[in-house]
Order: C-alpha cells, then sequence, then structure tokens
C-alpha cells in the first residue's frame, strides 16, 4: 500500500510585516518586561500571523521572495499573542534569554524538574506578575506564568 | 582456499581503483563512525559549558582541530539526543565531513541562499551559524514531513534567518535570483556505508530509484536559480561517481558553468576524469572526494561551480 503523505498547504502565504507602530509597541514590551535592548533586534523584522508574531532577518529581497514562494515558516516563532498578553516563545527565550535583564527567574535543578513534572507549582518570589523567564545553572530554559503563590510551566 | 569475500567486499569492488589505500578502506568499514557535534554559536561561544555538561553525564568531548566549533565525542554508540544540552539547542549533532559543503559554499551575511535539498537541516543550521543568522536562507525540500524535522531544528537551534518552503526540487519557482545554491542531493549514501558482524552491509540505501536522473535535475535547477555570478555547491555522500562526476559533467554540458578550486580542510582526492571507459570534464579534477577511511567521518564529494553567462 503507498504511503500517504502530508501535502502543502495551498494557501500557505507569507506573513505579514509589522507596521512601524506595532514594532515599537513588540520593542517597548520585550524591553518593558524583560530589559531586552531594541537594538538587539535591529538586524530583524517582526512578521506577523493570526496569533503569533515571527522574527526574520531583514532583507531587501523580502517582497520578491513572498511573489514568487509559498513559504511553511518564515523565521523564528517568536511571540504568541494570548489573550491580550504577549507570551515569548521557549525558542526564542533559549535563544536571546540570556541577555535579558529583567524578570529572569533562577530555579534550582530540583524545583525546575518540579515544574517541568507538575506544570504548576506552589511558588513565591519578588517577581512582578507576568511572563518570566527560567535560567537554570546559567542555561536558559523558557519560559512560565509567575502569579500570586504560583508558577505555572510553559515549557514544552 | 581463497577467502570467501563478504557482501561489503562485494558490493565496494568496482571501486577499488579509485579508493585510495583500498584495503585499509574495508578494514576501516568494520568500525563504527566517530560521533561529532557542532556547537552552536548563535546561543554559546565558550563551549566549557558543554563539555563540562556532557562530561558529567559521561561524554568525553574533545575539539576537533581542523574544523571550528566541532567536536568529537565518545562513547559513539550513544545518541546525544537525549541531553539537555541538545533540548537546550546548544549542540548538534552532526558528522564532521557534513561541515564541508557549507566550507565549499563560504557564505556571507547579507547573501541570498538557496538550500535546495535541506532537511533536516545540518548545513542550513550551519549556514545561519557562519553568517551570525544574517545571510537570508529559503530552506526546501521536497517532503514536508522532513520539513517538520528541519522546522524543529530550526527552531531548537534559534534560527531567525531562514524560510522553509515544500517543493520538488527539479521544479523549484524560477524568478529569484540567487548569491548562493547549495544541493545537497539524494545519493545512494555508500559515504556512510559499514560492515556488519556477518560482513553484510549496514545504513544500506533501500528501493529503486534512479537517482542520477534525480541529482541531475536537481544541478540544472539549482543553476538556473543563480545571479550570473552566483555560486553552486554540488554534494553527496556517495563514493558513486555516476551520482558525483556524471552529474556535475552533466551539468558543463548542458550550461555555461566553471568548475572552481577549493580549500578543504580535510584530507581529500581531486575528482575522477574518468570512469568505466566515459570521460569527464577534465576541471572536475578540482572537485573533491573524501574518503571515511581517511576522514575519520562519512565520505562526501563536493563540486563547486559558478554561473557565467
Amino acid at each position: 500500500m503507498k504511503k500517504e503523505r502530508k501535502k502543502m498547504d495551498p494557501r500557505a502565504t507569507w506573513p505579514r510585516p509589522v507596521t512601524e507602530e506595532e514594532r515599537a509597541q513588540i520593542l517597548q514590551y520585550l524591553e518593558e518586561r524583560f530589559g531586552f535592548s531594541p537594538a538587539l533586534f535591529e538586524p530583524y523584522e517582526f512578521l506577523s500571523t493570526a496569533k503569533n508574531y515571527w522574527l526574520f532577518a531583514h532583507t531587501p529581497h523580502r517582497e520578491a521572495l513572498a511573489r514568487v514562494l509559498r513559504v511553511q515558516t518564515a523565521g523564528l516563532l517568536f511571540l504568541r499573542k494570548v489573550s491580550g498578553y504577549l507570551k515569548p516563545t521557549t525558542a526564542a527565550l533559549q535563544r536571546f534569554g540570556r541577555l535579558a535583564t529583567r524578570n529572569v527567574l533562577d530555579l534550582d535543578r530540583f524545583t525546575l524538574d518540579r515544574l517541568r513534572l507538575e506544570k504548576k507549582i506552589p511558588f513565591t518570589a519578588e517577581l512582578e506578575t507576568g511572563y518570566v523567564i527560567l535560567r537554570c545553572e546559567g542555561d536558559i530554559w523558557g519560559c512560565a506564568l509567575y502569579l500570586p503563590g504560583k508558577l505555572i510551566s510553559y515549557l514544552p | 582456499m581463497a577467502e570467501t569475500s563478504s557482501l561489503a567486499e562485494t558490493y565496494f569492488e568496482r571501486y577499488r581503483e579509485i579508493i585510495p589505500s583500498y584495503e585499509e578502506f574495508l578494514r576501516a568499514l568494520s568500525q563504527p563512525l566517530p560521533l561529532y557535534f557542532r556547537l552552536n554559536t548563535l546561543k554559546l561561544r565558550d563551549p566549557e559549558r558543554v563539555i563540562k555538561g556532557l562530561g558529567r553525564q559521561g561524554f568525553q568531548v574533545r575539539p576537533v582541530e581542523t574544523i571550528p566549533w566541532f567536536f568529537q565525542v565518545e562513547p559513539r554508540e550513544v545518541s546525544l539526543g537525549n541531553t539537555d544540552e541538545y533540548y537546550l539547542g546548544l549542540i548538534y549533532p552532526m558528522t564532521l565531513s557534513s561541515a564541508l559543503p557549507v566550507y565549499a559554499l563560504d557564505p556571507q551575511p547579507g547573501e541570498l541562499i538557496l538550500d535546495l535539498c535541506a532537511a533536516p537541516g545540518s548545513k542550513t543550521t550551519q549556514i545561519a551559524q557562519w553568517t551570525e543568522d544574517q545571510a537570508v536562507i529559503v530552506a526546501n525540500d521536497k517532503r514536508l514531513d522532513r520539513i517538520t524535522a528541519l522546522v524543529a531544528n530550526l527552531r531548537r537551534l534559534g534560527v531567525a534567518c531562514v524560510a522553509t518552503t515544500v517543493y520538488r526540487g527539479e521544479q523549484f519557482p524560477l524568478g529569484i535570483n540567487f548569491d548562493k545554491v547549495l544541493v545537497d542531493a539524494p545519493c545512494s549514501g555508500e559515504g556512510r556505508y559499514r560492515k556488519g558482524y556477518e560482513g553484510e552491509l549496514l545504513f544500506q540505501k533501500e528501493g529503486h530509484t534512479n537517482l542520477p536522473a534525480i541529482q541531475k535535475g536537481l544541478i540544472v535547477r539549482a543553476y538556473d536559480l543563480l545571479k550570473p555570478g552566483g555560486i553552486l555547491v554540488y554534494s553527496t555522500c556517495t563514493v558513486n561517481p555516476e551520482e558525483n562526476e556524471a552529474v556535475v559533467d552533466y551539468l558543463l554540458r548542458k550550461r555555461q558553468a566553471e568548475v572552481l578550486a577549493w580549500d578543504p580542510p580535510l584530507p581529500s582526492h581531486a575528482g575522477l576524469t574518468e570512469w568505466e571507459g566515459r570521460p569527464f570534464h577534465p576541471d572536475l579534477t578540482k572537485a573533491r572526494r573524501f574518503y571515511a577511511h581517511e576522514i575519520q567521518a562519512v565520505g562526501f564529494f563536493v563540486a563547486k561551480l559558478r554561473r557565467t553567462a
């Protein structure tokens, strides 16, 4: 029997480049929440799909690429729009997280493993409520949501 | 009584005249290939973190002197795929010779590069790393399930300069002039064949696909996608001249391309100018052949070409 293979989506289109205003909002969020310098993202542009922002290298060829090619993905899935908030992806934080200066939460290995296993653990720390970057022994692991008294894992 | 040849020895007999130190090559077939990884410098430039981390899990890691950011790992039989270092995207396990096509390509920041047969992405991510995530790479593969693996690797390594597409390579749409195109072609994979305990061939590919026909289609389309003066790198991990020199020779007869010399970081031999009585273009000596027993990695063929018209 011939094996069925998945076919590409014929509607696949290049994601929409964000407006200047949208870019400014994203950069402001990244700086205010995590202390990411906007200069870090100068070589990149942000592209938008329905629920996500993607990071893609700046290129004068983008329009030509979009005209000729049906893409599956463009760049790195960077932020998800979750009920009005922006959540950085694991991939984004594992790449850039070590350059963050705010809302980075250091966990010991035991607590990290417990969080990965249980997904939600009781936790209290001097942190602003919201998304935090998880760091363990110098490595950036990804994202969690800190709410008063608890920590919710977004690690895959 | 003469010793009976093993299946592996019978298979490679046709290459006796072209493989240097042939007996040594046969002996090396019984050894498992060394395990290597590339450090992902987009995330980390100090290898100590990875060397220590893997060391705690029982791996011995030592740098490869000839190729920056590559490391050899023992024990070679154990997968690195379950380590934290892999999960965090700090390393990309790949064979050493797989770095060679990117050496020949010599990618630069700002260039527009097509990786025509990209999945699962060892060379795509290496190009991204070499150019500090600042070349724009279109990574194509004809199968969506393989693109899924490629995208997972791009995400794991944190690469942002790649767009992925799913086209048959021979029919990749025209209309964009790439600075460079890499064709790491599907091949019989003879460079990775090993000999089992009973002399049988391990890792032999199944099926009856006409690989040279596919490879010729790919190399011609890759040429047509280049800007004038653009660079094409054609590579395989096979010894077979019909999948290597014959394919490049086909391009040289069909299009105005020039074979370029390049300086590989591993021991190599000139491409062939004749096989089974059939002559190839004399410039094919500039293509490079790499043999597993000489480089302690998968055997490879790499040709660098320029579009002249």
